[in-house]
């Protein structure tokens, strides 16, 4: 018993050094690493969709509710904070993202109504409905968009207290201070007995439901959360990181992205989402830089974007295939293989 | 709360100590039986759980025909019979999963028509599944502490921050379940995941985790399926431990004879969905109709029925 709580106790804070490194890490590559061009167009995106995919991973990882509709969370996001700013200019733009969560948190609510009754696929296809009414309902009010006939909104200056986080270091620190805040609390609630019912309810519902477990509620707060959460990550996507943007950019295909990143990466693992995201934003940068710099006197771009992406889909086969449970799962191998004394001592 | 559970659960050891002999013959458990039957009649108390004219279809087809039950706070209750005599659905009648089509169910004072599982565990009553019904994806402790969900009043929003009373409820139900894996022996696997353990470990934790809220009514499927002979042992040990030291009244479904005559205080026999004997493992034993329908031609050889 005693090694038991030491062991607990190690583990814990074991847990939040790394947490605490990663942290000092993401604040300390401005300076160094701080092209503009990291920073604005991979580092920003990766974050904001690294909270997407957190809040998706709440919903599907650990409450096990298949969503297709996390775009439209995103766009809720997005213009709710516009509108929002543009009719109350009175309000700190904290408060508009903590509001435009919540818009977002209402509409997944009643989208999630469904899964009352519907799981699996089924549930999935009913998402989509998610999906394609709130990309209507964007671009055919433009009410939505200050009527602007396209639906194009321009995103404000970021500002706090007087504050402006305009150049993309700035933009990227406010990105990545939301980014760390939202991530540790989801980590709490995970952690908590409403995490413990999502486990529940996803690996055996019936039996949740005989011990009590609330399924109604449990389900309704796993939809709000996790809309909460990416209704967030839409404001910064579209506030931080692209300033302009329209209905069309929200659409399924980026639902799958976000759907592919904690698959990828790994389902029902905070650290997956970010694993995956990366895999998802960078490496193709990555690639295609290496690419051109090695290969791009011999091949055309387009041929290079091509091949580009089969070696992307042959990677995530591979990937897959040596550990359907995501790029975390095999990380944590390959770190438990080289510090075989730490193996107990891995954060989930 | 522990201190008033602990309380009524003495009063009702010293309120029907009889009947509480392993050990005894079946002659005694029968004499046992009338004298808490006198005492039934001086102070008329419904029995902890009755059945009461179940009858269950499944598209034209009888599951159950007008079955009636009853158990008696403290005891050990057995329902055996061939597969498909209707034991699995009579447990999901009394676990609102399934809603019979005439009868009622008694918990104590309180009738149902259709029992409302989600208020099962609020009623003081926990069961465990024929096949695992484990959170594979969490660590036997998780395991257990989920036992105590329906315990949690604090909003999701205080248990984020942690609000005193978040705190409270979370230390306390944490201290039951390490009650409970200590009790069950546990302890080692505390934890693991529930998935990557043996099946008759699992079993174990799923007992765990009805055990954790001491339930006034717990209701076995088939415990004892697919275990070793050493964890049937074991096993057998426990749900009597807990009836012993938690005053729990047990209702079993068992497929094995060997364990139901030892550890329970009276067997009900189904088939084809009736209840066709219902007495003293002895009793039930002997009966000429069990004896046909389920026991086939074992006649006279009372040592198969032992361990």
């Amino acid at each position: 018993m005693p090694t038991l709580i030491s062991a607990k106790s190690n583990w814990f804070s074991s847990e939040a050094l790394w947490i605490g490194l990663v942290i000092v890490a993401a604040y300390g590559i401005i300076p160094l690493a701080g092209t503009d061009y990291l920073l604005d167009a991979v580092l920003t995106p990766f974050l904001a969709l690294s909270l997407a995919a957190v809040g998706l991973n709440v919903l599907t990882g650990y409450a096990g509710q298949v969503s297709l509709g996390s775009a439209a969370f995103l766009a809720v996001g997005a213009y709710a904070a516009y509108n929002l700013h543009l009719r109350f200019p009175a309000l700190p733009l904290l408060i508009d993202l903590v509001l435009a969560g919540g818009v977002a948190a209402a509409i997944g609510i009643v989208f999630g109504l469904p899964s009352l009754r519907l799981r699996g696929f089924y549930l999935a296809v009913s998402t989509l409905a998610a999906q394609f009414f709130v990309q209507w309902a964007l671009t055919k009010f433009s009410w939505f968009s200050n009527d602007n006939p396209s639906g194009v909104i321009d995103a404000p200056t970021l500002s706090i207290g007087g504050v402006a986080f305009t150049s993309p270091a700035e933009r990227y620190v406010f990105t990545l201070t939301v980014v760390i805040v939202l991530t540790l609390l989801t980590l709490r609630l995970l952690r908590s007995q409403s995490g413990r019912n999502f486990i529940a309810v996803r690996d055996h519902e019936i039996a949740a439901r005989v011990i009590g477990v609330p399924l109604l509620r449990t389900k309704l707060l796993a939809f709000a959360a996790s809309s909460f959460l990416i209704g967030v990550a839409g404001v910064l996507w579209a506030f931080a990181y692209l300033r302009t943007v329209e209905p069309a950019g929200f659409n399924l295909d980026r639902s799958f992205q976000i759907l592919f990143i904690i698959i990828i990466g790994g389902l029902a693992s905070l650290r997956g989402s970010f694993i995956g995201a990366a895999f998802i934003v960078v490496f193709p940068l990555l690639l295609s830089r290496i690419g051109a710099a090695l290969l791009g006197s011999v091949f055309d771009s387009g041929v290079l974007e091509m091949s580009q992406r089969i070696v992307i889909g042959g990677l995530i086969i591979v990937f897959l295939s040596a550990e359907p449970r995501g790029l975390i799962a095999l990380w944590d191998r390959a770190w438990a293989a080289i510090r075989p004394a730490n193996r107990s001592l891995l954060p989930s | 709360m522990t201190a008033i559970a602990t309380g009524a659960r003495v009063f009702r050891l010293e309120d029907s100590p009889p009947h509480r002999c392993a050990d005894a013959s079946g002659g005694q458990r029968e004499e046992a039986l009338e004298g808490r039957a006198e005492h039934a009649a001086k102070t008329p108390v419904r029995p902890a759980l009755g059945l009461a004219h179940i009858s269950l279809t499944f598209g034209g087809v009888a599951a159950l025909r007008e079955v009636d039950l009853d158990v008696a706070e403290g005891e050990i209750r057995a329902v055996i019979g061939p597969n498909g005599a209707g034991k699995s659905s009579l447990l999901n009648i009394v676990s609102g999963l399934y809603r019979p089509d005439r009868g009622e169910v008694w918990f104590g004072e309180r009738s149902f028509r259709e029992v409302p599982t989600s208020k099962l565990a609020g009623l003081g009553v926990a069961r465990t599944f024929q096949n695992l019904a484990l959170f594979k994806g969490l660590s036997v402790f998780d395991n257990v502490l989920m036992g105590l969900a329906h315990r949690v009043r604090a909003g999701f929003l205080q248990q984020i921050v942690g609000s005193p009373l978040a705190r409270r409820i979370e230390a306390e139900n944490r201290a039951a379940a390490e009650e409970v894996i200590g009790f069950l022996h546990l302890t080692e696997v505390r934890d693991r995941l529930a998935g990557t353990l043996p099946y008759g470990v699992q079993k174990g934790v799923e007992l765990a985790r009805a055990l954790v809220t001491r339930p006034k009514l717990l209701l076995l499927d088939e415990p004892f399926a697919g275990v070793t002979l050493a964890e049937k042992r074991e096993l057998s040990q426990h749900v009597r431990n807990a009836r012993d030291s938690f005053g729990t009244t047990i209702v079993l479904i068992e497929h094995d004879i060997g364990v139901v005559m030892g550890l329970s205080d009276r067997v009900a026999v189904l088939d084809y969905g009736r209840k066709i004997a219902d007495g003293t493992p002895a009793q039930v034993r002997t009966d000429p109709a069990v004896i046909d329908a389920y026991l086939g031609v074992a006649h006279e050889t009372d040592t198969e029925f032992e361990i």
